[in-house]
């Protein structure tokens, strides 16, 4: 057994839910749902842009340029969008989506604007306190922005992991290369 | 009538690939009829494209995989890139009784499985093949280690296996390439666990069928990782990179993929199979091919459904009974503090292995048998901020924060072999050539159950040796059956023409001609992963084989 079979057997439970328990009934209704957003011609099949901007926004805040690319750099939002066309049943999607624009109302109750339109600080106090509510569609956004950055050529090159060392070292210094 | 080949080989995987080298070489004209595709490495290797180019970054199609895959997306090395090098579920069906799944994960194409195989090669012993007549039950191996050494011996200079060797009667050492090196926190258990333990418990590298140096040709491993969506390299064994290309060389091989085998000719006047008939995977044609000798290696479970469909060879009524896989999930992992400034570079395709030591000096009261260790050590990265708090410019610095090293044991315990569990002929499914399909009823005894059990006790004994803390056991139960994909069994070796399918040569007892040389030929199964041996039957049966032609007794 290698490493990478071990982790799928101890953190089997750690991914997005309901890989392995997608009933027939959803299936069928993500396979209609695939077929009718395949035949749209939007570049945008799952989000309207003001959502697609919304998300793109928020992924930035929970991973923002530093010294190294943040999540607009990495082209975050158009991995999210993808995953929620073409991999999410449209009950996830849609309680994603609900999520989004739930994040307008808390702006507009907090400084009477859309998120986008908010300050920095405001859109930050927002989604900190939605963190801190562990919301679920919250929770998703924040993996899919985190898988989604540290598989991007920016954040696997910002991270050390690409490209690939080609050799082994077990005992490494922390700072080899 | 002069027959179309000397030989035909059904399968391209490990063992197919095994028998083409062997008959060819040994001047044998030699059809491989392989079910699928065929692969071309320069097209169909893809370990080194990046996440970014896959559409869904390593999540796999989801849908896709949930409607056409819903079993093979089970497999360990399973991926949104391997995945075409599994079957389609759909194309391919088989039932089980409702409350006792079995995965049976199929792979066809040019090379079948050994293109994902786990690479992992060990040696039996005594204490494996005497198990079944030391115990009392099933029936005898017809072998013995000292009939099998000098083959393991040949299958491991052509393959090249790295590993060290430990000098234990349970596990013989072999012919290996320099071993890999443990990690830091490994190399503690290893000595941690060798105070407490001696020479009863022993941590050592895994034993790989992936290169460390370079060996016949082929370029020695560079630590990519995902060896299961191929190796342009050639590093690690398989069909594709080593035996098929070797049998090419001699031409005398011609190998024939979109074939199916649908049955064995047989001719009852001569008691021989004349050869085997075939539907064309594309054009759905029919039509033979005619040999001398015929070896079956299309995997334990579709030899014997060959054998099935075709009705012969069966005597005994024991084709598609023992079916044995390996049971995992049961062990332990903890965590060890310290080399905290120290981190792996690359990824090593490999893990540690701690050979049996349950019922090898001494008698354990709960059960039969044993199981071996793999795992290994490491430190979580960026995937353990998928649920971490928080969120802005802290957060995004834990990306880049590595984990305390945590090391995992997991166990790959044997199983018995029982009569009933069995694969027949389901009376009306078949697949989408119209090939009756297989019926697998298998389950864990009593014995894997308390087998599974002692995994999670041993396991966390030896992270307390270490010095481990937060040592967690497996709350999982045993594992699917078939999941371990080492199923097995399915024509079994003996002694006696009335209770085995085979004779000590892989010969069956009953067609002289008609040679199973895959997993199917296993009486008992071991805990070692069990690839090794079966290449090791293979290449003995057709040294075997060629002999008796040569003399012409088949």
């Amino acid at each position: 057994m290698d490493r990478r079979e071990l982790i799928k057997w101890l953190v089997a439970t750690a991914g997005l839910q309901g890989l392995a328990s997608l009933a027939p009934a959803e299936l069928l209704a993500l396979g209609r749902d695939v077929h009718r957003r395949a035949a749209s011609r939007n570049a945008l099949r799952a989000l309207s842009p003001h959502a697609e901007q919304t998300v793109a926004i928020a992924a930035e805040r929970i991973l923002p340029a530093t010294d190294t690319p943040g999540a607009t750099d990495a082209g975050v939002s158009a991995f999210i969008e993808k995953m929620l066309a073409d991999w999410h049943t449209p009950a996830e999607r849609d309680r994603f989506l609900a999520g989004v624009r739930d994040l307008d109302v808390r702006c507009r109750a907090r400084a009477a604007r859309d998120f986008v339109d908010c300050t920095e600080p405001d859109q930050v106090a927002v989604l900190t306190a939605l963190d801190a509510a562990h919301e679920e569609w919250f929770a998703r956004l924040k993996y899919l922005t985190v898988y989604g950055y540290c598989t991007s050529e920016p954040g696997m090159r910002a991270l050390g992991l690409y490209p690939l060392p080609g050799r082994y070292d077990g005992c490494a210094p922390l700072d080899a290369r | 009538m002069l027959a179309d080949f000397d030989a035909i080989v059904v399968g391209s995987g490990i063992t197919g690939g095994w028998a083409a080298k062997e008959l060819t070489e040994l001047g044998l004209r030699t059809l491989v009829l392989e079910a699928g595709r065929p692969i071309l490495p320069e097209q169909d290797y893809v370990e080194h494209k990046p996440p970014w180019e896959m559409p869904f970054r390593g999540l796999g199609d989801r849908r896709a995989n949930a409607s056409r895959q819903s079993i093979q997306r089970h497999s360990a090395t399973f991926d949104e890139m391997s995945h075409v090098f599994w079957t389609d579920d759909v194309k391919n069906p088989y039932s089980t009784p409702a409350d006792r799944p079995f995965h049976w994960f199929r792979a066809r194409q040019v090379g079948g499985k050994s293109i994902i195989w786990g690479r992992q090669v060990y040696r039996w012993s005594d204490l494996d093949f005497e198990a079944n007549l030391r115990d009392g039950i099933a029936v005898d191996w017809p072998i013995r280690y000292v009939d099998i050494a000098p083959w393991y011996d040949h299958v491991e200079r052509f393959i090249g296996v790295s590993g060290r060797k430990e000098g234990l009667a349970q596990l013989p050492d072999g012919e290996f390439l320099p071993p890999m090196a443990l990690n830091c926190a490994e190399q503690h258990v290893r000595e941690r666990m060798q105070a407490r333990f001696g020479r009863e418990r022993v941590l050592t590298i895994g034993r790989v069928a992936v290169l460390t140096e370079a060996h016949n040709g082929r370029a020695p491993c560079h630590y990519c990782g995902p060896c299961h969506r191929g190796c342009i390299t050639r590093s690690y064994f398989s069909s594709v990179n080593a035996t098929l290309p070797v049998a090419r060389a001699t031409g005398r091989l011609t190998l024939r993929p979109f074939s199916i085998v649908k049955s064995l000719v047989y001719d009852s006047r001569q008691n021989r199979v004349t050869g085997v008939r075939i539907i064309d995977a594309q054009t759905r044609d029919e039509r033979e091919y005619t040999a001398r000798v015929v070896f079956l290696c299309a995997s334990a479970l579709e030899s014997a459904r060959i054998l099935l469909n075709s009705g012969v060879a069966n005597s005994s009524g024991q084709v598609g009974r023992n079916i044995m896989d390996h049971m995992k999930w049961g062990g332990a992992s903890g965590q060890l503090a310290g080399w905290t400034d120290r981190r792996v570079i690359g990824n090593r395709p490999n893990g540690i292995y701690v050979p049996r030591f349950r019922n090898v000096a001494s008698r354990h009261p709960d059960f039969i048998r044993g199981y071996g260790f793999q795992g290994g050590a490491g430190r979580a990265g960026w995937d353990a901020a998928l649920h971490a708090p928080g969120i802005g410019r802290a957060f995004k610095e834990r990306l880049s924060q590595l984990g305390p090293w945590t090391m995992s044991f997991a166990g790959f315990g044997e199983m018995l072999p029982r009569e009933e569990n069995r694969a027949t002929l389901h009376p009306t499914l078949v697949d989408a050539w119209g090939i009756p399909s297989l019926h697998i009823d298998c389950r864990w005894s009593d014995n894997e159950r308390a087998i599974h059990r002692d995994m999670n006790v041993a396991a966390a004994e030896l992270l307390e040796a270490a010095g481990a803390i937060h040592i967690e056991r497996s709350t999982s139960g045993p594992s699917t059956p078939g999941g371990t994909n080492h199923e097995m069994g399915t024509a079994r070796m003996g002694r006696d023409p009335k209770t085995s399918v085979l004779n000590g040569w892989n010969q069956t007892w009953d067609v002289p001609n008609l040679f199973v040389t895959d997993g199917a030929a296993m009486a008992s199964s071991g805990c070692q992963n069990p690839s090794l041996t079966y290449m090791a039957l293979t290449a003995r049966a057709c040294h075997y084989a060629v002999e008796r032609l040569k003399q012409g007794e088949l």
